[in-house]
């Protein structure tokens, strides 16, 4: 038998069925699953980073001899990590029985509070994290004395009418409040701009499905 | 989307879509995300058609489009293949037609190079030079040189698996 493409084509599909179209009922069942599926893994592996990133810090703080810096900084960053399982803990409640919109909207829910709590969480954390940065170089050794002191000693001897407070020089602890007022104003837009860097496709993404599934149920 | 839309301006295109679709897939489960991100890709850039070209041929190219995409997507998350062509075993298609010759020409043309591929679909669904090149976005002069040459690979695929075809 010789057949051309042309006619095995034409008849192929006179007597075939395969062209009946797919129903579009679940269409965006599998893209919302992909796309909270790959946000929790990203969630994850970023908490999995956080605790080993805060060993390294600690570890590492200990070589340098900056451990007033690692300490507080590996305890402030498994508090963060804490936090955030028992949110994503939380996200295991939503139900997912229900329809793609209603599990969305849940997701959304869950996301907004999530980025609320972290965010109040950053007023705190970032102004810490300086702070334990501050202290660490103000405590390190150098010789018999910490360098704050030395640091402390020299300034004396160019502005001996420096005013001090608790051995530290006031204008020292003003720039310090300062900086950690500022941090604290500033730590929540800090946080969406490292949630940005980390997940802004995949919230694009989130949230281009969520407005057509809103679109779609108009 | 709503189903006015759907049966007004997608279904009377879905043989052309489900033909492409399945020329870019072998698998029941692919060829439905195919199908379904077509839809959607329809629906979300139909304010975008300007009515220069026939809606048909939007339609066949948004499909193509997409088909190479997500092709594209699947190549680079798998590193099937490292040339444009498609061996073999990954051309057979779990999810195969009633009529066997049919499913071997499939077969063949999963072989081909993704925008070949294209270009066969459309030769075969009756689409002028013109419109093919079109819908492409190519010069519709090397079209029909094209096609001949695609005719041929396709014969010589045919040959090989069971010298019957022309």
């Amino acid at each position: 038998m010789e057949n051309s493409i042309e006619i095995i084509w034409k008849n192929g599909f006179l007597k075939d069925s395969a062209l009946v179209a797919p129903k579009l009922n679940n269409l965006y069942n599998q893209k919302s699953k992909h796309i909270i599926d790959k946000f929790q893994r990203m969630f994850k592996m970023n908490l999995i980073l956080i605790v080993l990133g805060s060993f390294i810090v600690l570890v590492a703080s200990f070589i340098v001899g900056l451990p007033y810096t690692g300490v507080p900084m590996f305890v402030g960053m498994n508090v963060l990590v804490f936090l955030n399982k028992k949110l994503l803990n939380s996200l295991k409640l939503v139900d997912k029985c229900k329809n793609t919109y209603d599990y969305l909207k849940a997701f959304d829910s869950w996301l907004k509070f999530q980025v609320n709590t972290n965010k109040k969480f950053a007023r705190f954390f970032y102004p810490f994290v300086f702070l334990s940065m501050i202290t660490g170089f103000w405590m390190k050794k150098s010789g018999d004395q910490n360098i704050g002191h030395l640091a402390v000693k020299k300034i004396l001897l160019t502005y001996p009418d420096l005013q001090l407070v608790g051995g530290v020089p006031v204008v020292g602890v003003l720039g310090v409040l300062l900086i950690v007022g500022i941090l604290a104003l500033l730590a929540g837009r800090i946080y969406e701009w490292d949630l940005k860097i980390i997940y802004g496709r995949i919230f694009k993404k989130f949230d281009e499905l969520l407005a057509d599934i809103k679109e779609l149920r108009a | 989307m709503s189903n006015d839309f759907y049966t007004s301006k997608i279904l009377p295109y879905a043989a052309i879509i489900i033909k492409i679709c399945r020329a870019y897939t072998n698998s029941k489960e692919d060829f439905e995300d195919y199908y379904q991100e077509v839809c959607l890709q329809i629906w979300r850039s139909h304010h975008n058609f300007k009515e220069a070209s026939e809606w048909s041929t939007w339609v066949y190219r948004i499909t193509l489009n997409v088909c190479l995409t997500l092709l594209k997507k699947k190549k680079n998350n798998k590193q099937h293949f490292a040339s444009d062509y498609a061996p073999p075993e990954f051309a057979q298609d779990s999810h195969a037609f009633e009529d066997e010759q049919l499913n071997q020409l499939y077969d063949a043309i999963r072989q081909l190079s993704e925008i070949d591929r294209g270009v066969i679909m459309l030769y075969l669904e009756e689409k002028s030079y013109q419109e093919i090149a079109e819908i492409i976005g190519t010069n519709p002069n090397n079209i029909g040189v094209r096609i001949r040459r695609i005719k041929a690979r396709l014969k010589n695929i045919l040959d090989k698996k069971n010298g019957e075809f022309n």
